[in-house]
């Protein structure tokens, strides 16, 4: 039952999504049927509940943290879920007349279902993480229904305002919740209530009392979290009437109420809570004398009401909290009937301004009555509800509870905001109803429809009979939920209306009284003064608020965004080689590393000779890299040529072999990708471009270069001179023969046990090869890049003023020799590439070294005969080698599972074949096969992509030439 | 060998190969390519989940159970692969956003540029990789494969924006990869071994000298990682990226910055768990505090965003910080909560980037700037006429909406959505790491982290509430975006993921702990890596 009546709003909110824009009626029943429902359920419950035993309907959902889907009633719980239905009822009866019929309402009251059934959710949760959770949505669906009219801006900073304060409250409260499972160890509503002590003498209370009053107050609107409430007045009524009687900004006060046996009691509690709730009290009932909006005045009315239930709840004694429970329901029932009034006035006059509206008696005397008698109760008038709980306000006040002057001032404070009610009661009934007729009002008022008043006809009765027979009507609900939050703490009451003449009602009369005469003193200035009290007009909630967000949330953000971050890449370059360094250098320093000693006794010269070469032209490609590109590139070249020798001298033929190849291929392809690159920087010693802050930007970041560099030197000394541990090296060397099938340890490693990474590797260059082919397909240089070389202009130039040479020709006869030569050198690269493969399984080679070497052929095609010779007599479809390569290599891989082995198993053994004779074939072979297609595969895409440039190149300076004659033209 | 143990390397293998067969196919026939590419995903995600099911039934410890000899050579001299809790949620992950992202691009952001479902599925294979690898250098080689795919990916559209963008992170990501070499050359120049476990089982043994050089080495690797992860001060170039990328490839790149938190969370654990003896907790505090600065930086960047794209970067940012810091308080049972709020985060930041090109398709981007100087100064037109009736939204904007209020709520952690329990979760770990009712004092640093796991939610709620304001209440001129169906099914099968997530809570969480608490036992993983058996001598054994 419990989970039907949290589950059924929330059902009937996703059906009402589903209801076309225009069936607004069919929404409306489906939204009253469904709080009937919840009504009659939580009726139906109440025989049980008034037994004293809570209700409990558990679900696991996240049992191991704690975190289930409990549902509890006790009485109290029983006494809002009946309140938020049965308001909820009456005001889907309302908004159903309320809303204009060109509204898209299914949305409304499916936001609205929605936030009833997050309401339910809070006063039910037996869980304190379930109760967040259904606190958390109460703020996000209440945002959705102050925003509903989000076409209007008010609407929307109203709705954003009131989600900032409370979903913050919210999360802190959040936070407070945890603290109290933390502490209890349970987040359980019973175990909780039932660990008082536990909490309040634990060393976290105040932090949590704070965290969880965060939560609280921002909810139930108190000073200092009180000023987003007025501006959630932009809401439809039915949602204000809603929201701020029975629901959102009671949820506040439900919790405070809810952990009041808990947490009360302490001085912090009294001092936090007491505070804010007489601030809220007095403030909320002088700004709402002064408001001219008629749902503005109710607003800070609400305010008010709240700070006085807040108080209530401060004090700590028992009668006190029963005051407060009775309170809430009072207020809820008085509020709601208002608010709808106010509607009624708004929807039939067009206004809700109070220095428009007067004289109203006359065209809706009915109205009239209603909302008279409903501020009556307000104002605390005897034989109403209000007064009754006012009385036993009054009565509490006077009382001492603790030694302290909050608690002397507190009758003094709440005889002041009882007058302020009663001025700003009559203000409401006087102002629109008595006077003179109005003036140019929008429309002519009427009475509304007869079904919408009849929510209000029900509420105001509720304030009578319960003002006049409180004992018979009200007194067992009362009694129950009181029982359920004190248990065995339920004082004595008595909900009689006559006490005798005691100082309680002597303090009403004086409120009465004197409320009355204020607003007689009052009424010529507030006829006609501008909306908000005088003295704090300019001090504005809403713009402290928003100036403080804006600040907050923008301007130092954006400050700090732009100081701790860059979107510059050379700082980035530069933390994050600074950031390794530290790493590196902290590590080792904190342990007390010693690089091991450096010998120079053993060095070859030839050998240092070779370095001292390799280590300038690192620097000098370093130092040139910026405004030198060909000359970094060639000084590049030297470096990497002096690996190469470095391999060799130290016998690594593989290496050195594979390195040199890979050296010509990337130096050859990176000239030819150089030709787009956009000009270089003239100039750059330029004195005025080197202030003092270049040049010690530069320092920096040579002195970290250098540190670096030496910092990595030491390191790879140390690693390389000490003594090997036990590695995994010696396994290869072992096994690569018996095992791998080949005598060649770099090339079984390659193939065979490390295979799975050549796999990768190989992707790993398809990937790059398509990367740049993508990209430089649609690449299109820079204007100032597309004129042609100047070599070539020289060349042209010169056939130009020979009158027997054509255009051209220069170019095609310069390099005759050797393109001739290199046409011819394609087959013998090729049979190169065949031996480099073959023997790669013994000897140093393989697929790697032979793909390189056989797009060498390539590449030096390309540069003798141009791009469109070569295309024409050669069948070149690098894509599909690439393919055929990934699908070669994979597939070798696979064949190991048709004989139960994992993949890339490999198998050796040797053929003999006539002529050639014995040869080594292992799997390895067709793997490495796969390698050389796609290394060659990639290497001429990459070729192509570039090449493929200059045949686009012509096109681009003709596009080029025409857009600057139109530019001239 | 049994079919089944093969099933480990398909999630590497298949994208492979699909990804070769696609490469020489003509470009025009790109919805050719994109279906056989989709049906290779499909495939790949229903191996992962067959793969996580398997791993979840594992018995623990048993030798060889999810471990994979490639070329049937023993550990730790063959490469390995290996299968865990851990691998197995972060490869049906992928498998996950991968789906979403090829759905999404097959409308028309696949037309932006050449072999783009190659390098799909090519980078598929490669965060596959990195997942499943067991061997240090390895991993290397698939880090690469998925940084290359991600260039390419990231340069797909080409244009001024994203190139530059692309080079910058190209740029990064080269001297990234080095500092791994670097790293990946120590370790193995320390211990002779590349194999993870074997690592692990070296650690304790090793000599001062060599554990110094060790720990310089893996200093270093987690720089490169870091970088990859996002962590203050070295994550700057993620927001631009991010932003500048085409939105399909925005989406996956989600998953990137999880492959360098997951390779942080599993080294650490294995290598400098509780075990490690004298190396135990190494690096922890750069975790911690760079996680926490990284949470903080990450929470200024969502409030100082204009535009989504910035916002979902720096959304990106936060989510990284905090499971960064999450591994670095060292409490196992804050890493349960931490592992599902990686699941979490992770598939909104890819739906929400999704979300955002379909949001941003109908605006001009000046209006946003106009948007925040007039809120910024005030300058908002008090005299507006107030219209009491209010407007029907449009079923496009409707439905968009409801995907980008269900993003915020996932990304400010608020209740009821996965989001919200994953940060349930962390908390409830951080206070209570013994279980609930257990006393324990929370830290100064754990404060720290819980105020500002708050106050990133908090900003984000700000920050999402601010655009989602601008961009579905004051749409002036209600231009509707044309959206096909194609394009919003992926968003809100993430979505629908997350929602599955909140509501299938228990068991997940559940999943999340057992992996957790697998992790703080790195001696079952090194067990069981160590002596598996080769095929072909399992009888013998």
């Amino acid at each position: 039952m419990l989970l039907i009546l949290v589950l059924a709003p929330f059902a009937g909110s996703l059906a009402a999504i589903c209801i076309p824009t225009q069936k607004g009626t069919a929404a409306a029943w489906l939204a009253g049927s469904i709080a009937l429902l919840c009504l009659v359920i939580s009726a139906g419950l109440y025989t049980v509940i008034s037994s004293g035993t809570p209700l409990r309907y558990d679900a696991a959902w996240l049992p191991e943290l704690g975190l289930n889907l409990t549902l509890r009633m006790d009485g109290f719980a029983w006494m809002f879920a009946s309140l938020v239905a049965a308001i909820g009822l009456l005001v889907v009866i309302y908004a159903r007349y309320y809303m204009s019929a060109s509204d898209p309402v299914p949305r409304f009251f499916a936001l609205f279902l929605a936030f009833m059934g997050a309401m339910l959710g809070v006063v039910l949760s037996g869980n304190l993480i379930l109760l967040a959770i259904f606190w958390e949505l109460t703020s996000i669906i209440s945002f959705l229904l102050i925003g509903y009219w989000h076409h209007n801006a008010n609407a929307r900073d109203g709705a954003r305002m009131a989600l900032t304060v409370t979903g913050t409250g919210g999360l802190c409260m959040f936070v407070g919740l945890m603290l109290i499972g933390h502490i209890v160890g349970s987040y359980d509503l019973d175990v909780v209530l039932s660990s008082g002590n536990v909490i309040r003498d634990h060393p976290l209370y105040t932090t949590v009392l704070i965290l969880i009053l965060l939560g609280v107050l921002t909810k139930s609107a108190q000073f200092p979290f009180h000023f987003w409430l007025p501006h959630a007045m932009a809401a439809p009524t039915p949602v204000s009437a809603y929201l701020h009687s029975a629901t959102l900004v009671k949820a506040g006060v439900f919790l405070l109420t809810r952990l009041w046996p808990v947490m009360a009691g302490t001085d912090e509690w009294f001092w936090i809570v007491g505070l804010a709730g007489l601030t809220t009290l007095l403030l909320g009932a002088y700004f709402a004398i002064f408001q001219q909006d008629l749902k503005g005045l109710l607003a800070y009315s609400t305010i008010s009401h709240l700070g006085l239930i807040t108080v209530l709840l401060s004090l700590g004694s028992p009668l006190a909290a029963v005051a407060a429970i009775f309170h809430t329901m009072n207020h809820a029932t008085f509020k709601a009937s208002l608010f709808m009034a106010a509607g009624i006035i708004d929807h039939e006059t067009g206004t809700r301004d109070m220095r428009r509206l007067s004289g109203l008696f006359r065209y809706m005397p009915i109205t009239a009555t209603l909302a008279m008698v409903a501020s009556a109760s307000m104002a605390g008038v005897p034989l109403l509800n209000g007064f009754l709980s006012k009385e036993m306000f009054f009565a509490e006040a006077i009382e001492t509870h603790k030694y302290n002057i909050l608690d002397t001032l507190t009758p003094y404070v709440a005889t002041i905001a009882s007058m302020f009610a009663v001025t700003y009661s009559i203000r409401f009934i006087h102002s629109v109803f008595f006077g003179p007729p109005p003036q140019d009002l929008p429309k002519v008022p009427h009475e509304p429809p007869h079904w919408m008043l009849a929510p209000i006809y029900f509420l105001v009765f509720s304030c009578l009979v319960v003002g006049v027979i409180p004992a018979l009507t009200i007194g067992p609900f009362l009694h129950t939920a009181v029982q359920s939050v004190l248990g065995i703490a339920t004082p004595v009451y008595s909900l009689a209306v006559w006490h005798g003449w005691n100082l309680p009602l002597f303090m009403s009369l004086i409120a009465l009284v004197c409320g009355v005469g204020l607003f007689l003193v009052m009424k010529p200035y507030l006829t006609t003064s501008i909306e908000g009290p005088p003295f704090f007009r300019r001090l504005e909630g809403q713009r402290i608020f928003e100036r403080v967000l804006v600040t907050l949330s923008w301007k130092w953000a954006r400050s700090i965004e732009m100081r701790a971050g860059t979107r510059r890449l050379q700082p980035q370059m530069r933390i994050l080689v600074a950031v390794a360094l530290v790493a590196a250098a902290v590590t080792l320093l904190l342990q007390g590393f010693k690089p091991a000693a450096i010998a120079f006794r053993s060095i070859d010269p030839a050998f240092a000779l070779i370095w001292l070469i390799g280590m300038i032209c690192a620097i000098g490609a370093a130092y040139q890299a910026k405004f030198h590109r060909l000359a970094a590139l060639v000084l590049l070249g030297g470096a990497g040529l002096v690996t190469c020798l470095t391999f060799v001298w130290l016998s690594a033929p593989d290496l050195a072999a594979t390195q040199l190849l890979v050296e010509i291929v990337t130096t050859v392809l990176i000239l030819l990708g150089l030709r787009w690159l956009p000009k270089r920087i003239e100039n750059p010693d330029d004195p005025e471009l080197m202030t003092i802050s270049t040049r010690l930007r530069r320092l920096r970041d040579l002195a970290t270069a250098v540190f670096a560099g030496i910092g990595m030197m030491l390191i790879s000394y140390t690693v390389m001179t000490r003594e090997l541990p036990e590695t995994i090296s010696s396994y290869f060397l072992e096994r690569a023969y018996s095992e791998g099938g080949g005598t060649n340890v770099v090339n079984v490693i390659l193939v065979d046990f490390r295979g799975f990474d050549t796999l990768g590797e190989i992707a790993v260059l398809c990937i790059v090869a398509l990367t740049v082919f993508a990209l430089l397909l649609r690449f299109r240089p820079a204007t100032e890049s597309l004129e042609t070389p100047e070599q070539q202009r020289v060349q042209n130039a010169f056939d130009d003023d020979h009158p027997d040479r054509k255009k051209g020709d220069s170019i095609a006869e310069y390099l005759l020799v050797p393109s001739v030569i290199m046409r011819w050198m394609f087959p013998v690269i090729g049979m190169l590439a065949a031996f480099l493969f073959f023997r790669g399984h013994d000897l140093p080679g393989g697929g790697f070294a032979a793909g390189i070497a056989m797009s060498i052929a390539f590449i030096l095609q390309y540069m003798a005969g141009g791009t469109r010779w070569v295309e024409e007599r050669l069948r070149i479809h690098p894509l599909r080698w690439m393919a055929i390569g990934l699908l070669v290599a994979t597939a070798t891989g696979l064949g190991s599972w048709l004989f139960g082995y994992p993949f890339l198993t490999s198998h050796a053994q040797y053929a003999s074949l006539p002529v050639l004779g014995k040869i080594p074939l292992a799997t390895a072979i067709l793997f490495d096969l796969g390698v050389f297609a796609l290394v060659l595969g990639a290497t001429v895409l990459i070729l192509i992509a570039l090449a493929h440039q200059s045949v686009r190149a012509p096109r681009a300076q003709m596009r080029a030439a025409k857009m600057a004659a139109k530019e001239n033209a | 060998m049994n079919w089944i143990q093969h099933l480990i390397i398909l999630p590497i293998l298949l994208p492979i190969i699909t990804a070769a067969g696609l490469i020489p196919v003509d470009e025009r026939n790109r919805t050719l390519k994109g279906v056989i590419a989709f049906g290779s995903t499909l495939v790949v995600f229903i191996i992962s989940v067959l793969l996580m099911r398997a791993a979840a039934n594992a018995p623990v410890g048993t030798p060889g159970t999810g471990v994979y000899l490639l070329g049937n050579w023993p550990a730790p001299f063959g490469i390995v692969l290996v299968l865990d809790r851990l691998s197995a949620l972060m490869l049906v992950l992928t498998a996950v956003l991968m789906i979403a992202t090829q759905m999404f691009s097959m409308a028309k952001w696949h037309r932006a540029g050449h072999h783009f479902h190659s390098l799909l599925q090519l980078m598929l294979a490669g965060v596959n990789g990195a997942f499943l690898t067991g061997d240090l250098f390895n991993l290397f080689v698939f880090f690469e494969m998925m940084l290359a795919a991600s260039y390419g990916l990231l340069l797909h559209g080409s244009g001024m924006v994203r190139v530059k963008a692309g080079l910058h992170y190209i740029a990064i990501n080269l001297a990234a990869s080095s500092l791994f070499l670097i790293g990946v050359s120590l370790i193995y120049g320390a211990t002779g071994t590349l194999n993870m476990a074997d690592l692990g089982l070296r650690i304790t043994t090793v000599g001062p000298e060599s554990r110094m050089l060790m720990e310089a080495g893996a200093a270093i690797l987690g720089i490169a990682f870091l970088v990859k992860a996002g962590m203050w001060p070295l994550g700057f170039w993620l927001p631009a990226t991010y932003s500048a990328a085409t939105p399909p490839v925005a989406a996956i790149f989600a998953i990137l910055t999880k492959v360098g938190v997951y390779i942080l969370l599993r080294l650490s654990m294995l290598l400098f768990g509780g075990d490690a003896g004298i190396s135990a907790g190494f690096g922890q505090s750069v975790l911690l505090y760079g996680g926490l600065l990284t949470i903080g930086f990450g929470a200024i960047g969502v409030l100082a965003s204009q535009a989504m794209g910035r916002l979902a970067g720096y959304c990106v940012l936060v989510s990284s910080g905090t499971l960064l810091a999450a591994i670095g308080l060292g409490n196992g049972t804050v890493i349960g909560g931490a592992l599902f709020y990686l699941v979490s985060s992770t598939l909104t930041t890819c739906a929400f980037f999704l979300l955002i090109e379909l949001v941003e398709r109908a605006r001009d981007a000046g209006a946003d700037v106009l948007a925040v100087t007039m809120e910024a100064y005030g300058d908002i037109d008090e005299n507006e006429e107030e219209k009491e009736i209010g407007v029907a939204v449009p079923g496009t904007m409707a439905v968009l909406g409801l995907c980008f209020c269900t993003c915020a709520i996932l990304f400010s952690g608020l209740p009821p959505l996965s989001g919200f329990l994953a940060k349930f979760a962390m908390l409830n770990g951080l206070f209570n790491p013994g279980g609930l009712g257990a006393e324990a004092p929370i830290s100064g640093a754990e404060w720290t982290y819980v105020s500002l796991l708050i106050l990133s939610g908090l900003a984000a709620m700000i920050a999402m509430n601010r655009v989602g304001i601008r961009t579905f209440w004051t749409s002036i001129e209600g231009t509707i975006p044309r959206v096909y169906l194609i394009e919003i099914t992926p968003v809100l099968l993430l979505l629908t993921a997350c929602v599955l997530l909140s509501l299938q809570a228990g068991p997940a969480m559940r999943y999340m702990d057992a992996t957790a608490k697998a992790l703080s036992q790195p001696q079952n993983y090194i067990g069981r890596v160590m002596s598996a058996p080769r095929a072909g001598e399992t009888g013998a054994n």
